[in-house]
């Protein structure tokens, strides 16, 4: 746009109206831009910047595979998202669980199911005990609300297994 | 407070939108551009609102909007700065009959647009009776015909 600058239709006029090219030109040039940012806020939101999606949708899982969480690393102040637990133990037995960090802090829970046949509150969460099937694998899930802003650090407690850590950020 | 910060982003939020969607993007509303209106007041609505509908938060919300659109045009009023900033300059498009092509290009306009406005507000047929045609800072088109 700098090189067209000097033609002449770009030269400013003194009458009908007093005119400021340069600072026009500007104009012009920052909607051309916001343009492109618009494209790119676009895309990312396809893509899953804002939540749901390719970058905000993660699967994890513990070193030893005993704990498995499929969660959405991207939240949206006020809307719900799903979380599910995936655990494995003794067949027909009840699995310890803690959801520690700053979880409960950045999100309201608003459904749990199933429900655990135990919960109780912890120094740094809430504790909970799930029934496992005859496999000895047991699934909890979670509609997860997100009520703070910005960035909050959790972790996925199975006693005797290294903690699953999970990273999740909430828009306004 | 959170109903304060949120008018207050979204006002300055919109700004920067239709700043970027230029003058012309809702001076002459077609059909659709009204309907695209709608949705953009009703997606509007939600955040500004969040859960809360109670009396306070939309008398809260409306008071601050209403401050904040005060405040801005009184900085208006005192720095020509800031008005131009906000509200921008107009534009000759047309000189002597002759279209500037360049500025046209960069205001993502074209003859038609030029042409319609002339018609409607003057009553004229072809380019050559119009001495000046220029884009308002409100976006609209107003025309100067030639004296004969």
């Amino acid at each position: 746009m700098s090189d067209d600058a000097e033609h002449p239709d770009l030269h400013s006029r003194k009458y009908p109206v007093r005119e400021d090219m340069a600072y026009q030109l500007n104009v012009w040039r920052f909607e051309r831009c916001g343009w492109y940012l618009l494209v790119l806020l676009v895309v990312l939101g396809l893509l899953g910047m804002f939540s749901r999606g390719l970058l905000s949708t993660r699967d994890i899982r513990s070193e030893d595979g005993r704990v498995r969480v499929q969660y959405e690393m991207f939240h949206r102040n006020g809307s719900t998202n799903s979380m599910k637990i995936s655990v494995s133990g003794a067949p027909e037995s009840t699995v310890e669980l803690e959801l520690a960090g700053e979880m409960m802090e950045g999100f309201s829970i608003e459904t749990l199911q199933p429900e655990p046949a135990r919960a109780r509150s912890s120094a740094q969460g809430i504790r909970l005990w799930v029934q496992t099937d005859t496999q000895g694998q047991a699934n909890l899930f979670i509609t997860l609300r997100g009520d703070g802003l910005g960035l909050f650090h959790s972790r996925i407690v199975l006693p005797g297994s290294k903690d699953v850590k999970l990273t999740q950020f909430i828009f306004p | 407070m959170d109903s304060v910060l949120r008018a207050a982003a979204m006002y300055l939020a919109l700004m920067v939108l239709f700043k970027i969607a230029g003058r012309r993007s809702l001076a002459e509303l077609t059909t659709f551009d009204f309907v695209l209106l709608m949705m953009i007041s009703e997606a509007t609505q939600q955040a500004l609102l969040g859960d809360d509908f109670s009396l306070t938060n939309s008398m809260l919300v409306i008071v601050t909007l209403i401050a904040i659109d005060v405040g801005l045009s009184l900085l208006k009023q005192r720095s020509g700065w800031i008005s131009r900033l906000i509200d921008g300059e107009p534009t000759i498009l047309v000189e002597n009959g002759k279209l500037l092509h360049q500025r046209m290009r960069h205001a993502r306009l074209v003859e038609a647009d030029i042409m319609e406005a002339a018609r409607s507000s003057q009553g004229i047929e072809k380019l050559e009776e119009i001495k000046f045609a220029i884009i308002e800072r409100n976006g609209k088109i107003s025309v100067i015909p030639r004296e004969n």
